[in-house]
C-alpha cells in the first residue's frame, strides 16, 4: 500500500522535474530554498524562545508575537520544498528513521509554537507587564529543544548508511 | 591557486575527518546551527531596520547579535575543518565556482557591516525608537545584508551542485 503511493508520487512530472531536470531551477534551487526556510524556522524561534528565557529584555512581547509570521513563512518554504524533495526520492525518504524523526520534531516545534501563542501570548496581563509565566519558559525550552533536535536529524537524512549502523539496522536498498 | 590549494590542505585534519565519520556530520550540523543564528538573528534585525515589526525598539535586538556572532565564528571554524579535511583537497573548493562567489558575498557582506559602523549608522539605528523609522541609508545596508546572507546560503548549499550553476550560466 505504502508503496503504491511512494511509486505513484515518484512517477508524477513533477516529481521527475526536481530529481532529473538539469536546470538550476529544479533539484538545486528546492534544496537551498529548504536551508534558507530551515535558517528562518530555526532562527526566529530561537529570538522567541531566547527572549522568553530572558536574553534581550527589551524586546516588547506583543512585539515578539509577531515574530511568528516569520515562522510562517519560513514553514510555508519548507512545506513546499519539503515536499517536492520528498516526492523526488520517496523511496529513499521513507525507508530513513533520521527523516521521520525529523517530521516529529518539526510537529512538535509547530505544535509547541501554537500551544505559546493559545496558552502565554494570549495571557494579555502578563505580556502587557512584560512577566513570563511558568508555562511560557517550559514551553520556550520544549520548543528549542524540538527545533534544535529537528536541525540536527534532518541534517543527518543525508548519512542513512551511518544512521542504520548506528541504531545496529541493516542497511536498506533504495 | 594550486600553491594555495596545497598550503590549505592540511593532512592532519585530512586524516582526522577520514579516521572519524562522526567528525563531517557534527560540522555540518554546526555549520546549519549558525546559519540559523545568523538568518535569524541578523535577518531579522535587518527587516527592523527596513521598517518591519516597528513595536520593537531596535537596540532591544542588540543582545542577540552576540548569539549571531558565535554562530559566524562557529561557522568559520566548520568551514575551515571543510577545506582543509575534505578528502579531495583544498582544490575542490578553490576551483568551486560556488564556492568563490559565497566567499565573495562573504567579503561583502562584511565590508557592508564595516560601512554599516563607521559610517555612524549603526550608533542612529539603535537610537531609533519604537515605532521610529531608521534612516534610508540604514535600510540600504540592511537590504543588502539580507540579500548578501541568502546568496550565501544559496552558493554554499550549490557547492555540491556546481556543474549545475556551470551549466546555467553556459560556462
Amino acid at each position: 500500500m505504502l508503496a503504491a503511493v511512494l511509486d505513484y508520487l515518484q512517477d508524477l512530472p513533477l516529481a521527475n522535474w526536481v530529481r532529473s531536470s538539469p536546470s538550476i531551477f529544479a533539484y538545486t534551487t528546492v534544496l537551498t530554498a529548504h536551508a534558507v526556510g530551515l535558517a528562518i524556522v530555526v532562527g526566529v524561534n530561537t529570538i522567541i524562545g531566547l527572549r522568553l528565557l530572558g536574553v534581550a529584555q527589551g524586546i516588547p512581547l506583543a512585539g515578539l508575537r509577531r515574530l511568528y509570521g516569520l515562522v510562517w513563512i519560513g514553514f510555508s518554504i519548507n512545506l513546499v520544498s519539503g515536499l517536492l524533495l520528498f516526492i523526488a526520492e520517496p523511496h529513499a525518504m521513507a525507508a530513513m528513521v533520521a527523516f521521520w524523526a525529523k517530521l516529529m520534531f518539526v510537529a512538535i516545534g509547530m505544535i509547541v509554537a501554537e500551544l505559546l501563542q493559545r496558552l502565554y501570548f494570549t495571557d494579555a496581563a502578563s505580556v502587557q507587564a512584560g512577566l513570563v509565566t511558568r508555562v511560557g519558559r517550559n514551553l520556550a525550552i520544549i520548543s528549542l529543544v524540538s527545533w534544535y533536535l529537528a536541525l540536527i536529524v534532518g541534517r543527518l537524512t543525508g548519512y542513512p548508511d551511518m544512521v542504520n549502523r548506528w541504531l545496529g539496522l541493516s542497511v536498506g536498498s533504495t | 591557486m594550486e600553491g594555495i590549494a596545497q598550503f590549505l590542505t592540511v593532512q592532519g585534519m585530512q586524516a582526522f575527518v577520514n579516521a572519524h565519520e562522526w567528525v563531517w556530520p557534527v560540522c555540518e550540523m554546526t555549520h546549519y546551527v549558525g546559519m540559523s543564528l545568523i538568518i535569524g538573528i541578523i535577518g531579522t534585525l535587518d527587516l527592523r531596520i527596513m521598517g518591519l515589526f516597528k513595536s520593537i525598539p531596535i537596540a532591544a535586538l542588540r543582545p542577540l547579535v552576540p548569539w549571531a556572532v558565535v554562530g559566524f565564528i562557529g561557522n568559520l571554524l566548520t568551514g575551515i575543518v571543510f577545506v582543509t579535511g575534505t578528502s579531495s583537497g583544498a582544490i575542490f573548493y578553490i576551483n568551486n565556482l560556488s564556492f568563490q562567489l559565497k566567499v565573495i558575498f562573504l567579503l561583502l557582506a562584511f565590508a557592508n557591516l564595516v560601512i554599516f559602523q563607521i559610517s555612524g549608522l549603526e550608533r542612529a539605528v539603535y537610537a531609533t525608537p519604537a515605532g521610529g523609522n531608521a534612516p534610508a541609508a540604514a535600510k540600504a545596508v540592511s537590504a543588502f545584508s539580507l540579500v548578501a546572507w541568502v546568496l550565501i546560503i544559496f552558493f554554499g548549499r550549490m557547492l555540491m551542485y556546481n556543474d549545475t550553476l556551470l551549466l546555467f550560466l553556459g560556462v
